[in-house]
């Protein structure tokens, strides 16, 4: 379970900012990363224990109700959630967005998800992430993508899952396809030596050297969250199982909360099962303090126009 | 992870509520290799509860968000048990960048309403010191305390490196030493082997190569590694690095404690 990636094998010019972006992500490792809108929210998020928050305008049920383009949010807005919290402060870019990702970074967000969930920019290309200091965090549905993303220079990847549903079956389909295909890799690497992982790396569209480095680790080569879906405690505790290294809560803590104190409960709820996904007692406590969950909408009733997670490639 | 009772054991627990545990643990059991005796054994194991605490005859509190460590701790009924394990039972104890923060009698720049700690360096912290990640950074670092280290390791990979890779990330560092009537201000940093001192020793200063802005403080660089009595804590990340050297210093310790009988070896 070594994350240590050699900067060098993704083609990072400097090992040295390599190690210290995809550091940042493994120190939040267990955790959950909350979606928020709001100062206000940010302080919520963070009592309950979040390791770190997501600004962005609206949060992903919204988007899919109001429609309209989703763009980058306010920096005013970012600003009073950096002076409101001592947590990390991520924010959203547009996909291939490149002066959205400099004008966050010079906000000094600690983490940029260059992310489906807003409308993209770019039809051709992602962002060149090692350009930045800012580290990366970008979504995947496969193997492929995700290497295809740290190849780019992301730091960190997650599941794309599909947002603002609260139906948590694409993360979970997300999860299982990304790692059925590493321990594909894997026998591959044992019976086929290179060539095998080469012909594989062609294949699934990714960089060989890589395919390979994450066939010798059985895993990823930097942290992998889980996103897109999760509304639950059990949910969180269900991307845990299924391996993934801490979960991001897009609507899940917001949407359809009763009050403030609701939605944190349902923060505090959804820290506790992830921190203690495998403890069956922590788990029930954690789903009643939870309460009424978000309504959701099930990923089965959606059009192919209506789902984020076939935007990028 | 198989706890051995041939000889005795040592069992050395990670604090598991979340962040960089399995670094921790990987460059552990690599530092192992290093001390091999016939006397003993070491088990490496994560700690989430109060009763895998009490097997434990020492303690990493590794990085990660040290708000969330506190919160999720106090809810498990944790902090009093790991407060009694640092400063009653004076079991060793090392704490690396949110682990350093816990560890601290005083934080500074802590979420509003202020954090809960552990406690057990009389020192305050200053959290995120250089500020947002974008300014996080890799540093050498001269550490004088593992020179002494290396004469008596034999062949370690890092052995002969000069300085240390120092991996800062969003990092913490000792803006000031409490402890009332404590001279030692300025350490030479070669505290190793001292033992039993309960003052608190700088281990390791960070001092900007070039451009630092001059009047700084008072222009000696910031403090990024502290020791009092049994209580280690590092600014730093050396479990994001492949060098053992640190590692291989602590559980010397670990081992030497146990010796002198300041822990009780568990072998059941």
């Amino acid at each position: 379970m070594a994350t240590n990636l050699n900067g060098a094998a993704n083609g990072s010019s400097n090992n040295d900012d390599f190690t210290v972006k995809a550091g940042l992500a493994q120190m939040l490792k267990g955790g959950v990363i909350m979606d928020v809108t709001t100062a206000a929210e940010a302080r919520i998020a963070e009592e309950a224990g979040a390791v770190a928050v997501m600004a962005l305008e609206r949060i992903p049920s919204d988007i899919r109700k109001m429609g309209g383009v989703a763009r980058m949010s306010n920096p005013e807005m970012i600003k009073e959630i950096q002076a409101a919290v001592t947590i990390p402060v991520m924010a959203k870019a547009r996909i291939g967005h490149v002066v959205e990702c400099q004008i966050l970074e010079a906000l000094g967000v600690d983490y940029v998800d260059e992310s489906e969930v807003l409308t993209p920019a770019d039809d051709q290309f992602h962002v060149p992430k090692h350009d930045f200091k800012v580290p990366f965090v970008c979504g995947c549905r496969n193997l492929g993508e995700a290497l295809r993303r740290i190849k780019e220079g992301a730091a960190m990847i997650r599941t794309k899952g599909e947002a603002g549903t609260g139906d948590v079956v694409e993360a979970v389909k997300h999860i299982r396809t990304v790692n059925a295909e590493i321990a594909r890799a894997r026998a591959a690497l044992a019976a086929g030596g290179e060539l095998a992982v080469t012909a594989m790396a062609r294949e699934i569209g990714c960089d060989a050297a890589l395919l390979k480095q994450t066939a010798e680790l059985g895993r990823l080569p930097v942290v992998n969250f889980a996103a897109g879906g999760v509304a639950t405690p059990a949910d969180a505790a269900l991307m845990m199982h299924l391996g993934c290294d801490g979960v991001f809560v897009g609507s899940g803590i917001f949407k359809d909360a009763e009050s403030p104190e609701h939605a944190a409960k349902r923060a505090r709820a959804i820290v506790k099962a992830t921190a203690h996904y495998t403890d069956k007692q922590a788990l029930i406590e954690a789903s009643i303090e939870h309460g009424t969950a978000m309504a959701g909408i099930s990923n089965a009733g959606l059009r192919p126009e209506e789902k984020m997670a076939g935007r990028g490639w | 992870m198989t706890v051995d009772s041939k000889p005795s054991t040592i069992t050395v627990g990670v604090l598991a509520l979340q962040g960089g545990v399995v670094e921790h643990l990987n460059l552990l059991r690599k530092a192992a290799g290093h001390i091999a005796s016939p006397a003993f054994t070491f088990a490496f194991v994560e700690v989430r509860t109060a009763p895998q605490l009490a097997q434990c005859n020492a303690l990493i509190i590794p990085g990660g968000e040290s708000t969330t460590m506190a919160i999720v701790a106090r809810r498990l009924g944790l902090l009093d048990p790991l407060r009694e394990f640092v400063k009653i039972q004076h079991k060793p104890v090392w704490g690396t960048c949110a682990g350093l923060v816990m560890l601290a009698e005083q934080a500074s720049a802590t979420k509003q309403g202020g954090q809960e700690l552990i406690g057990g360096l009389d020192v305050r912290v200053l959290r995120n010191r250089y500020g947002s990640q974008v300014q996080s950074f890799v540093a050498e670092l001269e550490l004088p305390f593992l020179d002494a280290n290396a004469s008596n390791a034999k062949g370690e990979a890092a052995a002969g490196e000069r300085t240390f890779r120092g991996v800062f990330i969003r990092a913490p560092v000792v803006e000031e030493i409490i402890a009332p009537g404590d001279g030692s201000e300025k350490g030479n940093g070669d505290g190793a082997g001292k033992g039993g001192g309960r003052s608190v020793e700088v281990l390791g200063v960070y001092r900007k190569a070039e451009e630092g802005k001059p009047g700084e403080g008072e222009g000696e660089g910031d403090i990024v590694a502290v020791r009092q009595g049994n209580v280690l804590g590092t600014s730093f990340h050396p479990e994001l690095t492949d060098d053992v050297r640190i590692h291989v210093w602590w559980l010397r310790q670990v081992v030497e404690a146990a010796r002198h009988g300041d822990l009780v070896v568990g072998g059941a």
